[in-house]
């Protein structure tokens, strides 16, 4: 990437020497420092499988009227092939600059989504959809609650800046079923969708450890090389 | 005699507190929301439709399937909520459980409530209890060092002090003091304590140690008013020659000492005050006495553990003396504190010198922090 970089330099230092065509120069010489590193940025692709079964539902207790008698348990998702949804591939050591808004909205007695990725110091909105109080109380791994907004009508929308990394469990305090996560990281990170299957591009080439994370099942992590423009594809079981 | 007039004066005449309107400012309407939706309009609705799930309708915390872990106050229970201030319950439901040292499964409500409906609240809460009679916790107000307050307790305290003398040609002498103090209410107004004090005298050659004299008060609170926080209390003590009077620990007589204490708050100032006689029982041995204090400070924050800043003005007969001080809440919930200040004479300041006082506290009925 280095010689890349050096090379585009050189190129612009070369173009100023001609007065006349100096900011055309300077323009392609940016542009070629970009296309070329697009050209050698490599990708990592997969699928994720399991041999675990899909759960039975859960039994509403409480609100019936809304929730319904029962929910489906989405603590493990999978489809007849075995593949499995809602699982967050991280590869350490690659940054990515801050996302788009995250929401967390409360549905139908659930929270959607149920996992995603989340930047560290991000402007967490929360929000109901539901015309029943909901409480989205977000708590760390060892157990410090990072914060617990109470929306008792729908339409409501919280925002409440989080400090932290790691996984933070997403709980309501007057539905205890609910559940729900944020994997706060800046790696580069994804949650598979319901075909098991996830995608992560614009990845240097190098030599990374991959990281699975699922909020019931566990797996090794992966060491991978990505290589220039090329996809780097992976399978991996979690137990 | 003046400060104390002035203080009590303030106390009965009426003062200003506006109650309420610092949580919930900026928060959505709710309510005409609501109304559009079908939804909960009033207080008592909004209770049973979002608070009853928890805190059960009537307010006891006792539901039949609870979906959280922690069991809430008891509302109903006027022995634990009196003592408590407005203030800091509406602290809780704006910003949950931790606003207040307690549990984060009580989510924050200053997002959706307004400034109305969090004091409406409260309102609705005071309710549960069905007993007149109690005085409000909004009188509750910190405890200055040497100034009694007005309001019955139950806690522990230990109250050290530490006397340091220094004049010219003459060497420096240092006392020490420790009194252990036991307060516990009785009935919804009134209290009785038991303090036993530990005293250690500079000789200078020698230093003298031993139990002082052990006194016995009762105090009841006979003037309360909660809006406009005001209160006045009665007491008396009896201090017990139980010091050995020959070795200078005791006073070798019993002391009869009635005291009249009162409090206000007055625009986020606590005003505390105290007029106390002292009559012995034999006047060879000591002397009669009138002890007057006043008190004036503030909170710099509204949680309830937070630090407290005053200055107490003490006289005994004609000895006048400042005493600066700090308070501190040591646990989010406030039922542990400490207090530190110095008690600077403003006469006579060579025989009597600087005295560092103050004092640790456990309100031994309070949650110490939220229950697991």
């Amino acid at each position: 990437m280095g010689r890349l970089f050096a090379l585009g330099v050189l190129g612009t230092i070369a173009c100023a020497k001609i007065s006349a065509l100096v900011l055309v120069c300077l323009g392609a010489g940016v542009l070629s420092a970009q296309v070329l590193g697009a050209q050698t940025a490599g990708s990592v692709t997969g699928t994720i499988t399991t041999t675990a079964k899909g759960l039975a539902p859960v039994r509403v207790t409480i609100d019936q009227k809304i929730c319904g008698a029962e929910l489906p348990d989405h603590a493990i998702v999978v489809d007849a092939q075995g593949r499995l949804a809602n699982a967050v591939v991280v590869i350490t050591g690659v940054k990515r600059p801050a996302a788009a808004e995250t929401i967390i909205t409360n549905e139908k007695c659930a929270f959607a989504p149920r996992v995603q990725v989340v930047r560290p110091n991000a402007n967490v909105k929360t929000t109901s959809k539901d015309p029943i109080l909901h409480t989205t109380n977000a708590q760390l791994e060892n157990g410090r609650t990072l914060f617990n907004v109470a929306l008792p009508i729908a339409g409501l929308t919280v925002a409440k800046a989080i400090r932290g990394a790691g996984n933070v469990r997403l709980s309501c305090n007057t539905h205890p079923w609910m559940r729900g996560w944020m994997v706060v990281t800046d790696d580069a990170a994804v949650v598979t969708g319901a075909d098991g299957r996830f995608s992560l591009d614009k990845i240097p080439p190098g030599t990374y450890e991959v990281r699975i994370w699922h909020e019931s099942l566990k797996s090794a992590p992966q060491k991978i090389t990505v290589a220039a423009g090329k996809p780097t594809d992976i399978s991996v079981q979690m137990k | 005699m003046i400060p104390f007039l002035l203080a009590a004066t303030l106390a009965l005449g009426g003062s200003t507190f506006a109650a309420g309107g610092r949580y919930g400012a900026t928060a959505p309407k709710v309510a005409n929301q609501q109304a559009s939706a079908g939804g909960p309009t009033t207080i008592p609705e909004m209770w049973g439709a979002w608070c009853a799930r928890c805190h059960a309708d009537d307010g006891s915390g006792k539901v039949k399937e609870p979906t959280i872990t922690v069991e809430p106050m008891d509302f109903t229970d006027c022995k634990v909520t009196s003592p408590e201030p407005d203030a800091d319950w509406e602290r809780a439901i704006a910003k949950g459980g931790p606003g207040v040292g307690l549990s984060p499964e009580m989510p924050g409500f200053e997002d959706s409530l307004t400034a109305e409906q969090v004091s409406g609240f409260v309102s609705h809460m005071r309710g549960f209890c069905k007993e007149t009679g109690w005085p409000s916790g909004n009188n509750n107000f910190p405890r200055p060092i040497i100034t009694e307050k007005a309001f019955p307790e139950n806690e522990f305290l230990i109250l050290p002090a530490i006397n340091h003398t220094t004049k010219r040609l003459a060497p420096s002498l240092t006392d020490v003091a420790f009194a252990g103090v036991y307060e516990r209410r009785l009935g919804k107004r009134s209290m009785v304590e038991f303090e036993v004090p530990f005293v250690s005298e500079d000789r200078s050659a020698f230093r003298v140690s031993g139990i002082g004299d052990i006194a016995v008060a009762v105090k009841h609170a006979l003037y309360t008013r909660a809006a406009t926080p005001r209160i006045v209390s009665l007491g008396l003590e009896a201090v017990l020659p139980t010091g050995d009077h020959d070795e200078g620990l005791g006073h070798g007589t019993a002391i009869f000492e009635p005291f009249i204490t009162a409090g206000a708050l007055l625009r986020d100032w606590y005003l505390q005050a105290q007029l106390k006689g002292e009559f012995p029982a034999n006047t060879d041995r000591a002397d009669r006495a009138v002890v007057y204090n006043v008190y004036a400070g503030r909170d710099t924050s509204a949680a309830p553990n937070t630090w407290t800043i005053g200055v107490e003005f003490n006289g005994e007969n004609k000895e006048l003396a400042l005493t600066p001080q700090v308070r501190k809440g040591l646990t989010g919930t406030g039922a542990l504190a400490a207090s530190l200040g110095v008690m600077l004479p403003l006469n006579e300041r060579e025989e009597r010198g600087v005295r560092w006082v103050g004092y640790l506290l456990w309100e031994f009925l309070e949650p110490l922090r939220a229950r697991r």
